[in-house]
């Protein structure tokens, strides 16, 4: 049998792939999707484990995936070997790059934080004149969030913030706890505000491409999906000038294929798309490629708070217990309020118990003061805003490939002063609202995670209205190669502190609705 | 579950597994004889039966080598061996009843942990074990793990400090730090303290574990 002619070759089963996929074979589309890693049969590669049995006792081995701080010796089999698939960065600048290759992709192991952008970071550059404006609205992406949501189920309260638009939820009307409200009471006279988590709840709480997207994109008959294989770069017709289709490899064999379409989507992942557009020289005539990588910078456990009532296992019923979440409150008024400019949110909860690092002491002496702490605790993370920044990038190193023999990326990220001093602006002003609503404060510290950490790398194939200093233009589209798509975090002007893959689904829905009113029109 | 009933768990599967007329496809399908004359091949168009619930293969038990075995340490001389060992009973003795780090032969992990790690971790620890034991002959003329309880609360002082984010520049402080975590850590994940149990309550922590991807 003869290999298909397909409409679109979909690079990547992720958020952005399989939302591509999902809105494109649906309407008719066949599509073709090329995923690097394989299908996983779940009920064969997972399974229960006691701790004791692990060859390293939860340590996990030591020296392996150095980058990735949320692997454990349970999960460690499931993010990319970094001796497989390498990369590089100056030794003192690291950069934290997590990637994840099967079926799904990353949103498979996502946390489901759910978050709107706003115009505060659409038109950053209208608000206090740093980087550039996205070539869209709120307005225009709007209606796609709108239909996103309730395809991933996202839960959450609707508060009318400007900065923080509301959504279709499924509304969170679960009632605060007791400490809840004393931080909500301290924190409004700060005029912060605090909701309920924004969240995907999907299905089963497993709201993945794999299971929300893909089944009915392949239910069409409009989508074939190739596991296992690495796309090496995107190939040119040389009469047309447009891309006619890939180049990639068997992941377990490295038997060379090359596959056809008429559209090429790039879903891969912001920097594995980036690496592909650059292993494949195309779509740079602005030379922005690769620039403005940006993400969330994070701070987990900025502050380690006790709530004393609760010690010694004393809490009455309903004082401990569930979180909250504060979206940005600073710089809204105008550009630069602070030592810095745009904002962060806070992610805590009450009602666990500290790490014992946090505590002085050891023995008995320790076991006793954690039996006491046991429940009583407050812990936050602070997530912020990165500025987008030219001298922030990922270029390709000559000198380094992966397994297949694909150039891998250099990358260099380092967080600005804006940045440090937001995420101290942040520490300090959660520690003062838990004092202020009587908690005693264990422990804080105000330094990043190294860049990359969040997983929200964004950025490098940037899009805009002008050619000359971004890669695609409003539509996902790129400006050099009009049946070229790049639909995941990479074509984000700026991220704000808000988790990115709500607004990566909406943009992805976008793009492929317009590359079909395209199609029809004939323009491609 | 001890030793024995463990062993006496294999015997039953190894009994029990002759019954299961499909254990292995290899294995011939009823109606077909066990023993063919040489030279008369299977029947190839035979099927082999599925298996079913009464057929199905057993799962055997088996444990870690920890239950079974000593471990052998190797990287750390003796006299850091010997601070790491009085440390480790310091710093998480047996609590009600729950394994404590000695139980738990948390010494003997991280003696192999440790020599499995990067150059760094191991010079911390080296560099702290050593410290630990300069201070105390300094301090009282004998090595840390002779030293009475009193005199050993008071070379741990730094464990006494407020957490900061940065690491302390002290090699000693900066080891303790991190060995009061990888002392807890080896203990509580330990075989000892998870099937230990304590007015009645079993603690067992465990998780999904991911195998490795085809």
């Amino acid at each position: 049998m003869a290999p298909k002619d397909y409409d679109v070759l979909i690079i990547g089963s992720g958020a952005s792939g399989g939302m591509a996929a999902y809105t494109l074979a649906k309407k008719g589309i066949s599509c073709l999707m090329l995923d690097a890693g394989p299908l996983v049969d779940f009920n064969r590669v997972r399974g229960p484990k006691p701790v004791y049995e692990l060859p390293y006792r939860g340590f996990g081995k030591p020296g392996r995936l150095p980058h990735v701080m949320q692997a454990n010796e349970f999960n460690a089999n499931q993010w990319v070997d970094e001796t497989e698939v390498p990369y590089t960065h100056d030794p003192k600048s690291p950069y934290n790059w997590v990637r994840v290759r099967m079926i799904g992709g990353k949103s498979l192991f996502w946390a489901r934080m759910s978050f709107r952008l706003s115009d505060y970071e659409f038109k950053g550059k209208d608000h206090d004149g740093f980087g550039e404006n996205w070539p869209i609205s709120y307005a225009d992406l709007k209606p796609y969030y709108d239909r996103v949501e309730p395809i991933f189920r996202v839960a959450g309260r609707n508060e009318g913030y400007s900065q923080l638009p509301d959504g279709v939820f499924l509304e969170d009307d679960s009632p605060w706890s007791g400490a809840m409200k004393r931080f909500i009471g301290a924190a409004s006279k700060r005029d912060i505000p605090v909701t309920k988590m924004r969240r995907a709840t999907g299905r089963g709480q497993f709201a993945s491409s794999f299971n929300l997207l893909l089944p009915d994109a392949l239910d069409s008959g409009n989508l074939t999906i190739v596991p296992n294989a690495v796309v090496r770069d995107i190939t040119i017709d040389k009469n047309t000038g447009l891309a006619n289709g890939v180049n990639f490899l068997d992941r377990h064999s490295k038997r060379e294929m090359h596959a056809k379409a008429r559209i090429v989507v790039v879903g891969a992942s912001c920097l594995e798309s980036t690496r592909i557009l650059l292993n494949s020289k195309i779509a740079n005539s602005s030379g922005v490629l690769g620039h403005y990588l940006h993400d969330q910078t994070y701070i987990t456990q900025g502050v380690q708070a006790i709530v004393p009532e609760a010690k010694d296992g004393k809490a009455p019923r309903g004082l401990m217990g569930g979180g909250g979440y504060s979206p940005r409150f600073v710089n809204l008024k105008s550009g630069k309020e602070q030592n810095f400019i745009r904002g962060y949110a806070f992610d805590f909860s009450t009602g666990g118990t500290p790490d014992p690092k946090f505590i002085p002491a050891y023995g008995a002496e320790l076991d006793k003061a954690l039996k006491s702490y046991s429940g009583a605790g407050v812990s936050v993370t602070l997530m912020g805003e990165v500025l987008p920044r030219y001298e922030n990038f990922a270029a390709i190193d000559k000198n380094v490939v992966d397994a297949w023999g694909i150039p891998a990326l250099h990358i260099q990220a380092r967080y600005s002063e804006n940045e440090f001093n937001m995420m101290k602006h942040a520490t300090n002003t959660f520690e003062e609202v838990c004092q202020d609503a009587g908690f005693e404060i264990l422990a804080k510290h105000d330094k990043m995670l190294p860049p990359g950490y969040s997983i929200h790398e964004l950025g490098t194939c940037r899009m805009g209205d002008n050619p000359k200093t971004s890669v695609l233009n409003k539509w996902n589209q790129s400006h050099d190669i009009k049946n070229l798509f790049v639909v995941d975090g990479s074509s984000f002007v700026t991220g704000g502190y808000q988790n990115p893959t709500i607004t990566i689904l909406s943009l992805s829905m976008r793009a492929s609705e317009y590359m079909m009113e395209q199609m029809r029109a004939g323009n491609l | 579950m001890t030793l024995n009933m463990k062993r006496r768990g294999f015997v039953k599967a190894l009994f029990v597994a002759p019954a299961a007329p499909a254990l292995f496809a290899q294995q011939p399908a009823p109606g077909v004889s066990a023993n063919p004359a040489p030279g008369v091949p299977l029947n190839p168009t035979q099927p082999v039966p599925p298996p079913t619930v009464s057929n199905e293969i057993p799962k055997l038990d088996t444990m870690v080598p920890d239950a079974a075995a000593e471990p052998i340490p190797h990287f750390f001389t003796h006299a850091e061996f010997g601070a790491l060992r009085k440390l480790s009973g310091m710093l998480m003795p047996s609590v009600n009843g729950m394994a404590g780090a000695l139980e738990a032969k948390a010494p003997e992990f991280l003696d192999f942990l440790i020599g499995d790690s990067p150059a760094g971790r191991q010079q911390v620890y080296r560099a702290g074990l050593d410290a630990l034991n300069a201070g105390s002959s300094k301090r009282f003329g004998k090595a840390f793990a002779e030293l009475d309880a009193t005199q050993a609360d008071a070379v741990l002082a730094p464990l006494h400090q407020p957490w900061t984010y940065e690491e302390p520049a002290d090699p000693l402080a900066r080891f303790l730090r991190e060995a009061k975590a990888d002392i807890r850590t080896a203990t509580v994940n330990s075989r000892e303290y998870n099937t230990a149990s304590a007015g009645g309550r079993r603690f067992g922590g465990s998780g999904t574990y991911w195998y490795p991807l085809d």
